[in-house]
């Protein structure tokens, strides 16, 4: 049975049939409304690209697009160098894996996967090779005669899978695919689709709402919001340099301190003046002139915090005091609100339990603490001047 | 971008309702201004005459008696309506107590005022037993009249009631009511403060079914009612095939489509309200 | 839980037994051997006289049948593409189509048999089973759509979607995917038809011309000839047929929407 699998595979990836995608300055209304705002992006052969953003962004419509769904209003998409808008969804060589699956409710799985073969008039022997080859692809090969309405919500997600692939695209859009199961296995199946995707080595476009799905499995992350792109990047360019105030607060959680830049000491370092938090130095990671107004953001599991100033802290830290206001246990990491500054929202600060080990003491409560973090944690994620 | 294939879907409906109902409903309207033809039919020329004719006292009573016996077996409908499909609603025996509903309702319409004739004609078996057990001589008449119609539309109609009655009341989530009570409402006060607000779409809804159908009722009286409980129906049919006065039969028809209307923006106000 | 009360109980009852006791007191006198209401002994004749002697009856009978079968088959095939429409597309002037589909829901049927005589009137078609088909499929066209929309609105439009991204043409979706989908649908708004066509009277009454009746008239004609024991006996084989077809077709129903 795997050797079919694995000969399947090799087959798969001598023919490698990927495309790449190019999105350009495409716009998308609907009626006054617009969806999409000149969007650009360049999605590599074979790589696996996500869309990212809050809900009603333009991320569907974008893969709609793509998929011949919609008509953009403006501006082109790209094969490999060709536009496609003139073709139809099924001349696309795309396939589109929907939210809820779209799996044939009158079909059995081996006739749902053996849909486009069937329409293609192909040999009934033909149809079986391909069709059980797909199904162990996705592991279903044992459920294909049931129908729909017998299977979990994971085996429809692979059965999903099996029949979009079995037309050969060279790109694959996948629609929040795993957002209708429950946590647990949405974590599996993303794995799964992570090693679906080594093994047909196809293009990938996925979108999600849930920045961990896209941060643990993409090559490349697009951050929209309200129909524009605001960030395109490797998940650690996302998560650790946000591009701005938006990315970095929609990526995980995050701390904002505003100031201007009173002096630049070096090529790298700058002294750093903020009414709320005081003057300490930081990280240079663009150029900033003497006097701009910047916004750091630091993330809370960057800062860490101590009932007292440890000796010997490297010189390249920052250290402020405050209270802590709040905390909340979350099992694996409390999460801390230090107040530092009267007028300012208190920052968060994320600690994880080691506290029967030496060095960690207690923090409770209304406590006096210090933090610090290294220059090289905070980024600059908005520059005026 | 595929091709939108609704039209072609939509094209044999609209055609068929287009032809067969949009275009006989606007020659009925436009034959209403029209004076009548000598032996049916219109002459082409524009006219009030029909509309006039309304006014008749003959017609105007005829219209009263309509509006009375739709307003009386409505209502008789719905306030019988009410209980029964909320003991339904509230039995453990939904689908059997439902069916008992339904079924004498699959019995053909005619077959069923025909039952009510044989129990309340003049040889009926109302009748029989009265002079059998010495109460009266002589038969007495209690169809052709104004209640033999109530009862008979009660009894085809009242289905129509009960179905959307019991469907609102069963999706009714009765811990509103034990919440009522135990605020210290007594249980007749909570289902009719609390359960009656909560399910007028329905009771809109029974309204609505019954009183159309009854308003515009023509078998019924037709059958059991006499020459001096005619309704609109029984006027609209006389003038078409027996007076030929076709202006008439129209103004009369536009007349009752006015009233369904109304009746029906009324109704879709009362649910548009409902939802804010 | 709180249990119904006794009003209620009292009411149902009432209902209940108001809406069958006309109908069973039918069923007992087709047995009686006498042609008043007074029983005099158990006798077939009435039901011997339906099925030997009763040429007219049967005559209107099989017209009846004419009509209902070809009247919902094409009824059940305009619906079914309205309602496809309908449900999945998105057009011009589709407020205004979906408006008048409930017209013939809404409208009194004697309306509906007043205009529609007015306009075969004026188009000179003479009276007869063609006109009456005609009519039928009219009124029968909504109950047929709404009945496939239910169904149809089951399910997403993405498995339309699907079917086109997987290579399918309209046709193709159309018959491998529409149609088994929304079958269920189309076969019960097809049995409702042809039970609205037996059942119509007061359209029928209007455009039906000179030896084309159909069973519901030639009842009408007997009623108003006066009470007939012979109705009797048809309205027992009338119940027992309406509720052996109504059974069979709930079984039917529910076995294809058993995938
Ligand atoms: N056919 C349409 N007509 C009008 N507006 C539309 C249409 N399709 C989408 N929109 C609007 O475009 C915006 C973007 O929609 P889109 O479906 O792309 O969002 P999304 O990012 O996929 O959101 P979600 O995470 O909720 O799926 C939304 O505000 C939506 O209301
Ligand atoms: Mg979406």
């Amino acid at each position: 049975m795997r050797q079919t699998g694995a000969a399947f595979h090799q087959q798969r990836v001598d023919s490698v049939k990927s495309s790449q995608v190019t999105v350009e300055n495409v716009s998308k209304s609907f009626g006054d409304f617009s969806a999409l705002k000149n969007a650009s992006l360049t999605i590599a052969k074979g790589g696996f690209y996500s869309m990212l953003g809050p809900s009603g962004c333009g991320k569907t419509t974008l893969l709609r697009i793509i998929g011949g769904f919609e008509t953009p209003t403006e501006g082109d998409v790209c094969f490999d160098g060709v536009s496609i808008l003139p073709l139809p969804p099924n001349k696309r060589q795309v396939n589109t894996i929907f939210q809820n699956y779209a799996l044939f409710p009158h079909l059995t799985v081996f006739e749902n996967v053996a849909f486009p073969l069937r329409l293609k008039k192909i040999a009934a022997a033909e149809i079986k090779r391909a069709v059980q080859e797909n199904l162990e692809l996705v592991r279903m090969e044992t459920e294909s005669k049931k129908y729909p309405s017998q299977l979990s919500g994971g085996q429809k997600q692979r059965v999903a899978i099996a029949r979009a692939l079995i037309n050969q695209p060279r790109v694959l859009l996948l629609d929040e695919p795993l957002s209708a199961l429950d946590a647990k296995l949405r974590q599996h199946m993303l794995l799964e689709l992570d090693a679906i995707h080594d093994k047909v080595g196809i293009t990938f476009i996925y979108v999600t709402h849930d920045q961990a799905e896209a941060l643990s499995v993409s090559d490349q992350v697009c951050v929209l919001n309200k129909g524009e792109i605001q960030q395109i990047g490797s998940p650690a360019e996302i998560y650790e340099s946000p591009a701005n105030e938006f990315v970095a607060r929609f990526i995980g959680e995050t701390n904002y301190i505003h100031g201007t830049i009173a002096a630049v000491t070096d090529n790298e370092h700058a002294l750093f003046d903020s009414p709320d938090y005081g003057n300490f130095t930081i990280y240079l990671d663009k150029k900033v002139q003497q006097g701009s107004k910047v916004a750091l953001t630091v993330r809370p599991e960057k800062i860490r915090v101590a009932p007292e100033k440890p000796d010997n802290l490297p010189p390249d830290v920052n250290v402020l005091h405050g209270v802590v206001e709040d905390m909340i246990y979350t099992g694996f990491q409390t999460k801390y609100f230090i107040r530092v500054s009267k007028d300012k929202e208190p920052l968060i600060v994320f600690r994880q339990h080691v506290q029967y080990f030496m060095d960690e003491k207690p923090i409770s409560w209304k406590d006096k603490v210090c933090l610090w973090w290294n220059t090289k944690d905070s980024f600059m994620v908005e520059v005026s001047k | 971008m595929r091709k939108n294939y609704g039209p072609i879907y939509v094209g044999p409906v609209a055609f068929w309702l287009c032809a067969f109902l949009s275009v006989p409903l606007l020659i009925t309207l436009s034959y209403s201004f029209l004076a009548k033809g000598l032996y049916g039919g219109v002459e082409p020329h524009f006219s009030l005459a029909a509309y006039r004719s309304l006014f008749n006292t003959a017609v105007l009573k005829v219209l009263l008696n309509t509006i009375i016996i739709a307003v009386l077996s409505t209502a008789l409908m719905v306030g019988l309506a009410l209980p029964t499909a909320y003991y339904i609603a509230r039995s453990s025996q939904k689908n059997l107590l439902l069916m008992l509903i339904i079924i004498p309702f699959w019995t053909n319409f005619l077959i069923r005022i025909y039952a009510w004739i044989t129990i309340l004609g003049s040889n009926g078996l109302l009748n029989s037993f009265l002079m059998g057990v010495g109460l009266t001589d002589g038969p007495i008449q209690f169809l052709y009249n104004r209640g033999a119609i109530i009862l008979v539309i009660v009894y085809t109609t009242i289905p129509f009631a009960i179905f959307p009655l019991y469907s609102t009341i069963e999706k009714f989530d009765f811990s509103l009511i034990e919440a009522a009570m135990d605020l210290g409402a007594s249980k007749t006060k909570a289902l009719w403060k609390i359960m009656i607000p909560n399910i007028r779409s329905g009771i809109t809804t029974a309204v609505l079914f019954t009183f159309i159908p009854t308003f515009g009722n023509f078998a019924v009286p037709k059958l059991v009612g006499g020459t001096s409980s005619w309704m609109l129906g029984n006027l609209i049919e006389r003038e078409l095939n027996i007076t030929r006065n076709w202006p008439l039969a129209s103004s009369m028809s536009v007349v009752l489509t006015f009233v369904t209307m109304l009746a029906v923006l009324f109704f879709m106000r009362s649910q548009n309200k409902k939802e804010l | 839980m709180s249990k119904p009360g006794k009003f209620s109980f009292g009411v149902f009852v009432f209902v209940t037994l108001f809406l069958h006791i006309p109908l069973a007191i039918l069923v007992i006198s087709s047995f009686n051997s006498s042609k008043s209401m007074r029983w005099e002994g158990f006798s077939l004749k009435w039901y011997h006289e339906l099925f030997y002697n009763s040429g007219p009856l049967w005559h209107s009978f099989w017209n009846s049948i004419i009509v209902a079968i070809s009247s919902s088959v094409v009824a059940t095939v305009i619906g079914t593409l309205g309602a496809i429409g309908l449900c999945w597309y998105s057009f011009r002037m589709k407020k205004a189509i979906q408006t008048l589909t409930f017209f013939p829901v809404i409208l009194p049927e004697i309306i509906i048999g007043v205009s529609i005589l007015i306009f075969f009137n004026k188009i000179g078609l003479s009276l007869s089973l063609f006109t009456i088909f005609l009519a039928h499929v009219t009124f029968n066209i909504p109950f047929v759509l709404m009945t496939v929309m239910a169904r149809l609105e089951e399910f997403d439009f993405s498995i339309v979607e699907a079917a086109y991204d997987l290579g399918a043409t309209e046709i193709d979706m159309l018959l491998r995917v529409i149609l088994p989908i929304s079958m269920p649908g189309i076969i019960a708004g097809l049995l409702l038809a042809i039970t609205l066509s037996l059942e119509d009277f007061v359209i029928t009454f209007f455009v039906a011309g000179p030896g084309s009746s159909t069973l519901p008239l030639h009842i009408f004609s007997m009623i108003r000839f006066g009470v007939s024991p012979t109705i009797n006996a048809l309205s027992v084989v009338i119940i027992v047929g309406t509720a052996l077809l109504a059974l069979s077709s709930k079984n039917l129903y529910s076995s294809l929407l058993k995938r």
